[in-house]
């Protein structure tokens, strides 16, 4: 399969494997994810919904290998990233392979570099490359993401959703196998998350695989090829997203419908036809 | 009402002269009937209140209890009164049964709902809210509505800024748009998301939404929110000869 | 490498390397402390720190920061001293039970003096030195990246915190804080206002540095920098001459070296 920009090849075709995991924060008495099977294919776009403390920000924690690493916790069952076992692989070899994407932007901003350039030279920088190779990898994710322009500026005064752009090019120049994005447009405008949307379809396009939790389902009805439905902490739904978000149980479930189902639905209900909406939708 | 417009559009800076936090350079701010001039922060608060759009800018107690003790607190509620002002708010925003927990336990959704919470328990006749919908999941979404609603029908002001367009357009029936720290549009949804006004909309980095789109394609008129659309359609359903309609049932 | 990252100093002085500002500016405030009278830091001042100033361009900014500074030192100093120095005996003004002497008045000049060098260095150093540049300096010469991340973070943080709290006194404001009452009621409205702060903080380091983690930051070992200042073997020299003035100053000074100095 070709290699999308930044992105390292991957050997064999599945590059995450989760079987029978479930995660327990310390401190707390229920587990946050219970059981849960998954795993993501190479080029692969798998949307996360459910309601909120559902088990989303778990699942992509320990998706990630932040738990039970960083946070404390106890985890069983297994994570397998491209075949390796997570739980074998340092700190900084997890961040070379997986690239991680939170909600609040200027929280992942370093703090410490006065430019986008060197704030995406950042992650690269810290895994040791030499500085020809630093160079190389930033400027390839700038234009990877079209954001080169941005690149002389103060990354503490970008909007929104530039600064989310910023983070998540600094994770493709570490040239990560995969990416994990935590709702990464809930605190950006419509413009941040217009800024966002595009940019996770150009590297969808590019065969990047990605794994988003969010609760904007449109948003995920335009990228993912494939929706999970988290309750509880448990996989209640695994399925191609046409199906997931037609099903009429998902609001129930907490997870809010898309707007063109929406609109679908309040139509059947009142006894309308649905064509004329169909062909206005398409 | 609600006021939208893009980030930096001056909305936040606007609702700050609502109770006092900042004072205008010109003009006047009129509170109720009184220039707002003549009155201090802690005066204005009770007859406006206003949520911030970060709840960790604010929680600061031990308890949900305490937490939402503070404002009708400092307003001079107490005893019996004070505890039912808390009740009634914890219950609007379903954490009722949570009020010995640490608010920082709580996820960050219900912990938004817990800030609005503490707000609500001042009975304030104004209400503001900044992004009360931003990162809220379904049932989140629909307890700030409802929120919205029963304070509406009990008389309340409510002046909401967001940037969700699904929301202003369905739940309320005044909306003013900002560009560039100047009003450029003021009127009901139907008014401000009619096809005439999407460059001006555009100017401020708006879009309308899906409903107002789809009624526009389909030559409805302005649509701008989901109920006014399935209207819309079931009158033009009204025009054929019953093709394909089926009789209304109930929603479940 | 963009051109942007550059860095271009905007005078010779400037263009130093951080470390020889760093040694210059503590070995004139310990300098400056040692030989002591009025003269020798009047002069030490004039050489250390109006000089390098004025070819930096700063001496303006200088003036009005260090004096800004040292003001209140400056002033408690002067009171105590010219009022109540002990063993003073010419007697220059009475003003009831306390009495100006001239003694008094000369040792408070020579503290102010020495005040005036320490600060006057300080503030030469902060003007012309981007803490971010030293900190990359220091990084090359073998400190951990992530005891440099620290030092860099810790500065960057203050506006910042500085920002949320105003933020934070709004919010509460806006729920009835009384901010403008008695002085009880004003302590006891700081725990709704210090606590988010704190709090807030708390939440925030924690994601911070799931972000940090997610970027290799915890991979031991040095990086690769993509810039840092320069140096030379003309500073390293100096830097170790420098160095050596202060025992050298002891020296003098304990020896009576520099007792024709008034």
């Amino acid at each position: 399969m070709a290699c999308s920009p930044g992105f390292h090849e991957t050997c064999g075709d599945t590059v995450l494997s989760l079987r029978g995991v479930s995660y327990r924060y310390a401190g707390a008495t229920d587990p946050a994810i219970r059981d849960v099977d998954l795993t993501m294919q190479d080029g692969e776009l798998l949307g996360i919904v459910g309601a909120s403390e559902a088990g989303k920000s778990t699942l992509c924690l320990v998706a990630a290998g932040l738990a039970p690493r960083t946070i404390r916790g106890s985890l069983s069952g297994t994570v397998h990233l491209d075949g390796d076992d997570a739980a074998s692989l340092q700190m900084h070899e997890l961040a070379a392979r997986i690239g991680i994407c939170f909600q609040r932007p200027w929280t992942q901003l370093s703090g410490v570099c006065e430019t986008v350039f060197e704030e995406v030279a950042f992650g690269p920088m810290n895994l040791g490359a030499p500085r020809d190779e630093t160079l190389a990898r930033t400027e390839e994710a700038l234009t990877a993401l079209a954001i080169t322009d941005l690149a002389p500026r103060d990354p503490a005064r970008l909007s929104g959703g530039q600064m989310q752009l910023v983070a998540i090019c600094g994770l493709l120049a570490m040239g990560p196998a995969h990416l994990v994005l935590d709702e990464p447009t809930a605190q950006l405008d419509p413009a941040g998350t217009r800024l966002v949307a595009d940019a996770l379809a150009q590297l969808a396009a590019s065969g990047a695989s990605i794994l988003i939790a969010e609760q904007k389902t449109d948003l995920l009805a335009a990228l993912c090829s494939r929706i999970i439905v988290l309750q509880a902490g448990r996989v209640i739904r695994d399925g191609p997203t046409v199906e997931v978000l037609t099903d009429p149980e998902l609001p129930r479930q907490g997870v809010p419908e898309t707007s063109a189902g929406r609109l679908r639905r309040l139509a059947t209900e009142a006894g309308i036809a649905t064509e004329l909406l169909d062909q206005a939708l398409d | 009402m609600a006021l939208v417009g893009q980030n930096g559009s001056g909305k936040s800076t606007l609702v700050r002269h609502l109770n006092g936090l900042l004072r205008p350079t010109e003009g006047r701010v009129w509170v109720d009937g009184v220039d707002a001039a003549g009155r201090t922060v802690a005066q204005l608060a009770r007859l406006v209140g206003s949520v911030f759009q970060d709840p960790d800018r604010q929680i600061f107690a031990g308890s949900v209890r305490a937490e939402v003790e503070f404002g009708p607190r400092n307003l001079g509620l107490t005893g019996a009164q004070l505890r039912a002002a808390v009740a009634e708010a914890l219950a609007a925003v379903g954490l009722d049964g949570q009020e010995d927990a640490n608010p920082f336990d709580l996820g960050d959704t219900r912990r938004k709902l817990l800030a609005l919470a503490s707000v609500l328990a001042m009975g304030t006749p104004v209400l503001i809210m900044d992004e009360p919908t931003t990162g809220q999941d379904a049932r989140g979404m629909g307890l700030v509505r409802a929120v919205i609603a029963a304070a509406h029908a009990a008389g309340k002001t409510i002046i909401a800024v967001s940037h969700d367009m699904n929301f202003v357009a369905g739940d309320f029936d005044r909306i003013v748009v900002l560009g560039a720290g100047r009003v450029i549009l003021d009127g009901a949804p139907e008014e401000v998301f009619a096809e005439e006004q999407w460059p001006l909309l555009a100017s401020t980095f708006l879009e309308p939404p899906l409903a107002a789109r789809v009624g526009a394609r389909l030559g409805l008129g302005s649509t701008p929110a989901d109920a006014a659309l399935i209207r819309a359609l079931a009158d033009r359903g009204q025009q054929f000869d019953g093709k394909g309609a089926k009789p209304p049932h109930q929603p479940t | 490498m963009p051109a942007f990252l550059e860095r271009s100093p905007p005078s010779r002085w400037h263009a130093l390397n951080p470390l020889t500002k760093l040694i210059f500016a503590t070995v004139t405030a310990m300098v400056g402390l040692i030989i002591g009278g009025l003269v020798g830091p009047l002069i030490l001042v004039a050489v250390a720190v109006v000089l390098p100033a004025s070819v930096a361009g700063v001496l303006g900014r200088l003036v009005r920061t260090s004096v800004l500074v040292s003001l209140p030192i400056a002033i408690s100093t002067l009171l105590i001293n010219v009022f109540f120095f002990p063993g003073g005996q010419e007697v220059l003004l009475r003003l009831g039970p306390v009495v100006a002497t001239r003694e008094g008045v000369g040792f408070a000049l020579e503290i102010l003096a020495r005040i005036l060098t320490i600060s006057g260095a300080i503030t030469l150093f902060y003007l012309t030195t981007r803490p971010s540049e030293l900190v990359l300096d220091l990084e090359r010469r073998g400190v951990s990246p992530r005891v440099a991340f620290v030092a860099n973070a810790s500065v960057q943080t203050v506006p910042a915190m500085l920002e949320r709290a105003s933020n934070i006194v709004a919010a509460q404001r806006a729920r009835g804080l009384d901010t403008e009452g008695s002085l009880v009621r004003r302590i006891r409205g700081l725990l709704p206002v210090v606590a988010p702060v704190v709090l807030g903080s708390i939440v925030e380091v924690e994601e911070r540095t799931l972000a940090l983690e997610a970027r290799g930051f915890t991979r031991p070992g040095r990086r690769a920098l993509l810039w840092f200042p320069g140096d030379s073997a003309g500073q390293r020299a100096a830097r170790w001459l420098l160095v050596s003035a202060v025992p050298a100053a002891a020296l003098a000074a304990a020896y009576g070296l520099l007792a024709w100095l008034p």
